[in-house]
């Protein structure tokens, strides 16, 4: 069993020998001899040690088999490294064997991860009569339900494709049905600092709007992710980015395509070509050990492809009424930065992250407004925005602490005269702010403990907690920064 | 315009000029093989090291400044073993650098080539983390060093052809030099055979192997899981049944377990480097083998 790495470094003695006999001077000769020597006994305890767990194996009668193979595997090895220790001293340049795994049927199964995610949700004002005022949210402003609810599960199979391609799709899995989150190709061989996805992703521009649900440091998006983007925004669409070659991180990319469910979650996408893009710049890089940073800025703009919807909520303000927008295109920029600190780049025992956004959105198009007589249309821009700013400081291994602070402005309004006065900017700026604590026993569980005091509503002051766990399961990947 | 050809000729020249100049960037994971490179490279290669030797390696951010290294690397050398899975991936995947992906003569994983220890045969999370292809922290074997330091070599041979005979030459001086060293660490570990250890992490396994050294015990309960009072009132029980003389732990780990466990069972702390800078005295890789085995020595006699 143990022989070959015996045996080897014997054989390495007697064809050492002649080769060395070349050499010149005999103290030359003497000092190989004592290095082979010396390698010997170094395997010979390597192989006492291989010896022991043989024996060890041999007793667990269940797992003989198994573990035997596994020590041969090692003895093995052990005899391989032995003559690529020995090539040196032989000044006789050979490369040493790999002991990478051999290809497993197996090893072409795509990495697969699992996030379940559930809280407890308790809000003292009733989440289904809830809205922002002055707003209607991109997609919905879900707040969830009360009580205890099983949130998304997230599954997520990535794999490389071949040569060329690499893939990875996340499908969220809720009560209502699944959901496409991402699912999207790239490009890992255009070398040059290129990278090519295209598909279904997260669009490049902002911070937060890269990280999926369970990634964030609250249970919810902040309030401008949430309203102006409508949560994480996704576009069907090709993306190219580009780094610099350069010490610090310089960052260039844009993505040309569809945006999905954007402005509006009813977007009809009923037409050729392109209806969308972004581009995206960052800059990032470190100062010092300890501190990092990375800061961004972005422009966005999607046509409002939508057929029929109500925009502006004239329910509230008018017995009867409804507002259609057509047309036009919904324009976005914004800046963001995230800030992080561990004490000699060791995150482990303590760190601190710093992360702020801002954004502003701008509609335009022609309203048509009915308040049940008759339809009357004329020009519409509508300019809002919102920023937030978080903090979250882990102060002991698994312990984190977060506040943050997360507004909309009332906006601005430019309309035709012939619709002037029957919309408005509330006087009114929706404001909330959070604090959570979560523990993480691993990476790969964490239990969180949050409260909000939701003021996004006039007159209306909501105070929310929420218990949350999150778990992964699988190959899960790592998290951006 | 005869300004203007004149800076744009000048311009082609330094272009042309830039390559002879150029060094082989490579991106080291850890600082123990960022210290490789640089005993085999010499003044032909420019080396990053991605974390210090105050650094967890298995806990390391994705940076953008790692990003941005990694995206002009032509050699990238790291342990390997998924000993930086949470976050080397995403480096790679962000860098859109080619040279260094797997399988490129550009990527390098010591696990690789090296004889690994503690390879599990059943991998379970429940387990803590645990690494399927064995303890990566493969460079406390001297042996693993001189068989990573071979393909070393040869890969920058490969990558930077004028410069083959003196990576080669380089790193047959680098391996009698290192021979001869081992040897002589050999002889003066002599008397630390035998003596029983705690770890804190299984970051030392290797060392404890070559060394002959039986570990009877590690501070963490499982592999990255931080210690736990149960876990270490186990451990000063355990004392009365298999004593240990020494409780080992690296500069990156957090010493008030160790310290407490000291206080208890009176054995004493001992910190040792767990790569190159980790300690003031530990510069390159032959210094840090010397103060390691130094500051294990000097436990067990006083």
């Amino acid at each position: 069993m143990y022989k070959p790495g015996f045996t080897a470094a014997a054989l390495l003695l007697a064809v050492g020998a002649p080769i060395d006999a070349q050499a010149q001077s005999t103290s030359e000769l003497d000092a190989i001899r004592k290095q082979i020597d010396e390698l010997k006994n170094n395997y010979e305890n390597t192989i006492r040690a291989l010896e022991q767990r043989l024996k060890d194996a041999e007793t667990a009668a269940a797992q003989a088999d198994a573990k035997a193979t596994q020590a041969q595997e090692q003895a093995k090895a052990a005899s391989d490294t032995a003559a690529a220790d020995a090539a040196p001293a032989q000044a006789a340049a050979s490369a040493p064997t790999s002991n990478a795994p051999a290809s497993f049927l197996s090893t072409f199964n795509p990495g697969i991860s699992l996030i379940l995610q559930g809280s407890y949700r308790h809000y003292s004002e009733d989440p289904a009569e809830r809205g922002v005022t002055g707003y209607i949210p991109t997609g919905e402003f879900d707040l969830g339900e009360r009580g205890f609810s099983l949130d998304e599960s997230e599954i997520t199979v990535s794999a490389n494709v071949d040569h060329l391609f690499y893939a990875q799709a996340t499908f969220a899995l809720e009560d209502g049905g699944i959901e496409v989150e991402e699912a999207f190709a790239q490009t890992p061989a255009l070398g040059h600092g290129l990278t090519l996805k295209f598909g279904r992703f997260f669009s490049g521009i902002g911070y937060e709007n890269q990280l999926h649900p369970h990634a964030r440091d609250f249970l919810d998006s902040a309030l401008p992710q949430n309203v102006l983007l409508g949560g994480n925004f996704a576009m069907d669409a090709l993306q190219t980015s580009w780094i610099a070659p350069l010490p610090v991180l310089v960052e260039l990319g844009g993505e040309l395509g569809m945006p999905v469910e954007f402005p509006f979650e009813d977007t009809d996408s009923n037409k050729n070509g392109i209806t969308g893009g972004t581009v995206f710049a960052r800059v990032g890089g470190d100062i010092g050990l300890s501190h990092s940073y990375r800061v961004g800025g972005w422009y966005m703009r999607a046509e409002n492809r939508i057929e029929d919807a109500s925009i502006l909520d004239l329910d509230e303000r008018f017995e009867t009424g409804t507002s259609t927008l057509s047309d036009g295109h919904t324009k976005m920029w914004g800046l963001n930065f995230v800030y992080k600190w561990a004490p000699d780049g060791n995150p482990q025992y303590r760190n601190f992250k710093f992360a702020g956004e801002w954004m502003q959105r701008q509609l335009d198009g022609d309203l048509t407004t009915d308040l049940g007589g008759a339809a009357d249309t004329g020009s519409f821009k509508a300019t809002q925005s919102g920023w937030y700013l978080h903090g979250v400081y882990q102060f002991l291994p698994q312990w984190r602490l977060g506040v943050r602070y997360d507004q909309l402005d009332e906006g601005s309004y430019d309309l035709a005269s012939n619709i002037d006065g029957l919309v408005e900017p509330a006087d009114f700026t929706p404001r909330r702010w959070a604090a959570m604590l979560d523990w993480n026993p691993s990476e790969y569980s964490r239990i969180r403990l949050q409260y909000t005091q939701d003021k996004t509503q006039d007159r209306v002051t909501d105070d929310q907690i929420f218990l949350q766990y999150i778990f992964s399961l699988g190959a899960h990947g790592a998290h951006k920064f | 315009m005869k300004r203007f050809i004149a800076l744009l000729s000048g311009l082609l020249m330094l272009a042309a000029a830039v390559p002879a100049l150029a060094k082989v960037n490579v991106f080291a994971c850890e600082s123990e093989w960022a210290a490789l490179a640089t005993e085999i490279g010499g003044n032909r290669v420019e080396v990053f090291s991605a974390t210090t030797g105050l650094q967890d390696v298995h806990r390391i951010q994705a940076r953008p400044s790692l990003i941005a290294r990694a995206r002009s690397a032509e050699l990238l050398i790291c342990s390997g073993a998924d000993l930086e899975a949470g976050w080397l991936p995403l480096i790679l995947q962000q860098a859109g650098n080619t040279r260094i992906r797997p399988g490129q003569p550009g990527h390098l994983e010591a696990a690789d080539f090296a004889r690994m220890l503690e390879v599990p045969t059943i991998v379970d999370r429940s387990m803590g983390d645990v690494h399927p292809r064995g303890n990566p922290h493969l460079h406390w074997d001297p042996n693993n060093i001189q068989a990573v330091g071979t393909v070393l070599a040869e890969r920058l041979a490969q990558i930077d052809p004028a410069g083959g005979e003196t990576y080669r030459s380089r790193q047959a001086d680098f391996s009698a030099r290192w021979s001869q060293a081992v040897s002589q660490w050999q002889q003066k570990a002599a008397s630390l055979r035998g003596t029983n250890v705690i770890e804190h992490h299984r970051a030392l396994t290797y060392l404890f192997a070559w060394l002959g050294m039986p570990v009877v015990g590690s501070l963490e309960p499982k592999p990255g899981v931080e210690p736990t009072s149960s876990h270490l009132t186990s451990l000063v029980q355990r004392q009365q049944a298999t004593p240990a003389k020494l409780i080992v732990r690296t500069v990156v780990n957090n010493p008030k377990a160790a310290q407490w466990l000291s206080q208890q069972t009176k054995v004493p702390v001992v910190e040792v480097p767990y790569s190159v800078g980790s300690t003031p005295a530990s510069k390159d890789l032959f210094a840090m083998y010397e103060d390691a085995i130094g500051r294990l020595l000097a436990a067990v006699n006083s």
